[in-house]
């Protein structure tokens, strides 16, 4: 019986690796990441305890954004990376999106819209393929809080 | 049904693609006020064929009607190929669009 049990672990943990490789799901995988309240909080919650260097990303965002329901983010790095999160401090959690980055995008580029009810500023870190982290921070202004609808 | 608007083309070595999904993207605080369920794009991801190039988890504070532009190599890409949206909201909804990249020859 109990080669027969240790048999069966070992096919199941087999058939659990490959699933896990091609996609993650940070919702499932990072629960935590999704509540936090404070950037910092959040990024422990997915990254773990990091020093990020600040280079090798950068974000392009408007210096004011006339409404908050809609303000376009450019994101782009320098460096080759794994995945690539994005935060901001206005709103009432933290987190907006975690992006997995293909084995083969050698430079991320990358653009989304996101929701702001205040001003307040956007952090993006970057997990790189050397396993050093990076992050870039860019405050802006919003005329119109953007979270109400 | 359209559920999404994709434009997907390839400029050089290139694919660029540009999404806007459907959304409502009701976040919490939208949805205690008016008495509905939150309910907001959780999950995306981008194929062609079984090749993944594009995935992301996303929250409730990505805008109405998100955009979302991407860039990845197009290596390996053959003439007819499409590209495959996926997206999964909170309710559990599941949405697959396909289109066909432009600019290949």
């Amino acid at each position: 019986m109990e080669r027969r049990k240790f048999l069966g672990l070992g096919l199941a943990a087999v058939a659990l690796v490959p699933a896990g490789l091609s996609a993650v799901d940070f919702r499932k995988e990072k629960p935590d990441t999704w509540t936090a309240h404070k950037v910092d909080e959040a990024i422990k919650a997915l990254y773990g305890d990091i020093k990020p260097e600040e280079s090798g990303l950068s974000i392009k965002v408007p210096k004011i954004a006339s409404n908050g329901g809609a303000i376009p983010v450019g994101m782009k790095s320098d460096v080759q990376l794994k995945s690539l999160a994005l935060f901001q401090d206005s709103n009432p959690e933290s987190a907006v999106a975690v992006f997995t980055i293909p084995a083969d995008v050698k430079k991320v580029n990358y653009m989304t819209k996101i929701k702001m009810a205040k001003s307040g500023s956007i952090t993006l870190i970057g997990e790189g393929t050397d396993g050093k982290f990076y992050k870039v921070n860019k405050s802006l202004q919003v005329a119109l809080g953007g979270c109400e609808g | 049904m359209a559920n999404m608007k994709i434009k997907a083309k390839v400029k050089g070595d290139t694919l660029k693609c540009k999404v806007q999904m459907k959304h409502d993207m009701i976040t919490y605080n939208v949805a205690k006020k008016k008495g509905v369920d939150a309910n907001f794009i959780t999950y995306v991801t981008g194929k062609v064929g079984d090749k993944l190039v594009f995935e992301a988890s996303t929250s409730q504070f990505l805008s109405k009607n998100p955009i979302i532009k991407f860039e990845a190599p197009a290596d390996g890409l053959k003439k007819g190929d499409k590209l495959e949206m996926y997206w999964k909201d909170l309710s559990g909804k599941e949405v697959t669009e396909a289109k066909k990249i432009k600019g290949l020859k």
